[in-house]
């Protein structure tokens, strides 16, 4: 049984996976507040029975949501002494978005900070990234080529790039099913798509 | 015995701590960020962020292995949960939540005020309530009436800086580097603390508290006027925080009937000519003195462990739900003190 945590950005998710079948799952979009609901949600799905791995989304999103998250994740691995793996956001809203459509490119959109979006594009068969992650602004962002946009920025990036469809989107845990293998043992370390504000005083 | 697994992360250190309700230390760890925060002059609550995620699991994970305790052997889940940067109190607070219910134990959320106001007790089995607490740290210049777990009485605070903070502020100034309370400390020892005429806010008045942002431009003034060295502005700075300090502590004296000692608390604390002045007070007043060791005056994670014991032994634990917060009175009913800009 397969414990998946996503919390990196306005959705907090969480699925119970027994090979590629969905045992359980809870799906809010909250927003804010994950730290908050995300421990109690996960007390539900479990119900007390100990799971043999966990899956955590480790960004890009949310700063703080990449860390609640792992926080959560790493403190639930000691306890239960079962290994943490990680994947990417972006990764997770592309497999989501395959399943459901016979699109074979797909260019992921995330509202990231100061008004820029996280942008990766996928390919279809072989589930594969295109166009590396970057953090862009939405004139920039008009450069992703696939015709389909998902993700919570996909209507500002179409928007911006006037054509294209949109599909607005948050990760839902429940779809790390989908990931191949290799995309959902990455080690579990934030990816946070962009540095700290800060800039050194000297 | 309870036996407590303590989490610590609402500044600069990311820590945790295995204490028992006896006042036994099985293990604990500091890991502190100071090089990562050098650069910018100042804790960026980002980066602190970053790095207490980065080092939390490690240093749980060892201090278990080096008590040689497994974690199903502890009674209770204790971390900070607020005041502090709420970033990092984050990190923290999830990783106890995760680890409360993989194990199957309580939670108990700690105020980081709460930590330092009880952290002198675990040290001292003598020590008694209730109790006067002089709690000097980067983030909090405090006078607090400690009475019993959960029960505490803001007699003071900061109206602008904490003492701490106009260390730093002021080591800044002087070119004295980051952290710069024990720069400053260092330098005045070269330096005459009646060389240069300083303020000495609010000392004197009425009003219970504390103002420190006077003193940090009055600094910033003798260092430009070229007239005074660094080593004898640095004395006279000290020597300045020391007055205001005890003159305000003088003050609280006289609202702390039924104190049995006079205890002082953060990482302000270090400092010798505060100790030593603090020390003669309570002699003036036929009290004992009480300073816990300098590791457990700076942010540690045993002090949370302790309060964590304490809390726990008093029935004192929290849903999983519960939240983290930047600000969190440790006196709820304190009023509040005008312009007080300050983390509780
Ligand atoms: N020897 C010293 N003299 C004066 N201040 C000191 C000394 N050593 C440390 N400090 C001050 O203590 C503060 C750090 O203490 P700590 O309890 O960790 O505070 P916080 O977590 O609130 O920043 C810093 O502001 C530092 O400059």
């Amino acid at each position: 049984m397969l414990l998946v945590i996503d919390s990196a950005t306005e959705a907090c998710s969480v699925a119970l996976l027994d090979e590629d079948r969905i045992v359980a799952e809870r799906h809010e979009i909250v927003g804010r507040g994950h730290a908050e609901r995300l421990i109690p949600m996960i007390a539900e799905l479990t119900g007390g029975m100990k799971p043999d791995a966990i899956f955590v989304d480790c960004g890009p999103g949310s700063f703080t949501g990449i860390r609640v998250g792992l926080a959560a994740a790493q403190g639930l691995a000691i306890g239960w002494s079962v290994p943490v793996h990680g994947y990417s956001s972006l990764a997770l809203i592309a497999a989501g978005n395959f399943a459901q459509g016979e699109a074979d490119q797909l260019t992921v959109a995330l509202h990231g900070g100061h008004g820029q979006l996280f942008v990766e594009t996928y390919a279809r068969e072989p589930f594969r990234v295109l166009e590396p992650l970057q953090s862009l602004f939405p004139a920039e962002a008009a450069a992703a080529p696939a015709h389909l946009v998902a993700g919570s920025g996909a209507e500002t990036l179409v928007a911006a790039r006037g054509h294209g469809e949109a599909v607005t989107a948050y990760p839902r845990a429940a779809d790390a099913r989908l990931l191949p293998t290799a995309l959902r043992v990455l080690p579990p370390r934030p990816l946070y798509g962009r540095a700290p504000d800060a800039k050194p005083k000297m | 015995m309870s036996l407590i697994l303590g989490i610590e992360s609402s500044c600069d250190e990311t820590a945790a701590a295995l204490v028992t309700a006896d006042r036994r230390i099985l293990a604990h760890r500091v890991a502190g960020q100071e090089s990562a925060h050098r650069p910018f002059g100042g804790v960026v609550p980002e980066i602190a962020a970053r790095a207490h995620v980065e080092i939390l699991p490690s240093l749980i994970e060892e201090v278990l292995a080096e008590a040689n305790i497994p974690l199903g052997q502890v009674d209770a889940i204790a971390a900070t949960a607020g005041p502090g940067l709420i970033g990092g109190v984050m990190v923290g607070l999830m990783t106890a939540k995760g680890l409360s219910l993989s194990a199957n134990k309580p939670l108990v959320a700690v105020n980081h005020l709460e930590g330092h106001a009880l952290s002198p007790m675990l040290t001292d089995p003598d020590l008694a309530f209730p109790y006067l607490l002089l709690l000097v740290s980067g983030g909090h210049c405090q006078l607090l009436f400690v009475e019993g777990v959960g029960r505490y009485r803001r007699l003071a605070t900061t109206i602008d800086d904490a003492a701490g903070e106009a260390f730093d502020k002021s080591a800044k100034l002087l070119g004295l580097g980051f952290p710069g309370g024990p720069a400053v400390e260092k330098t005045a020892q070269e330096g005459d603390s009646r060389a240069v005429p300083l303020p000495r806010p609010l000392v004197g008045t009425a009003e219970p508290h504390f103002s420190f942002a006077g003193l940090k431009s009055a600094v910033l003034r003798a260092r430009e006027s070229g007239r005074y060295t660094v080593p004898d502005i640095a004395a006279s700075f000290q020597k300045a925080v020391v007055d205001c300090l005890i003159d305000r502590t003088k003050r609280a004296l006289m609202h702390a009937a039924g104190a049995t000692a006079l205890v002082v608390a953060g990482g302000v604390a270090a400092n010798q000519a505060v100790r030593g002045a603090l020390q003669q007070l309570a002699a003036s007043h036929d009290l004992p003195f009480v300073a816990p060791p300098l590791w457990l005056c700076t942010d540690n994670a045993a002090m949370i462990a302790w309060a964590g014991a304490l809390r726990f032994e008093a029935g004192l634990v929290d849903d999983l739900d519960v939240a983290a917060r930047a600000r969190w009175p440790l006196d709820p009913h304190a009023e509040k003190a005008r312009g007080a800009g300050v983390k509780a």
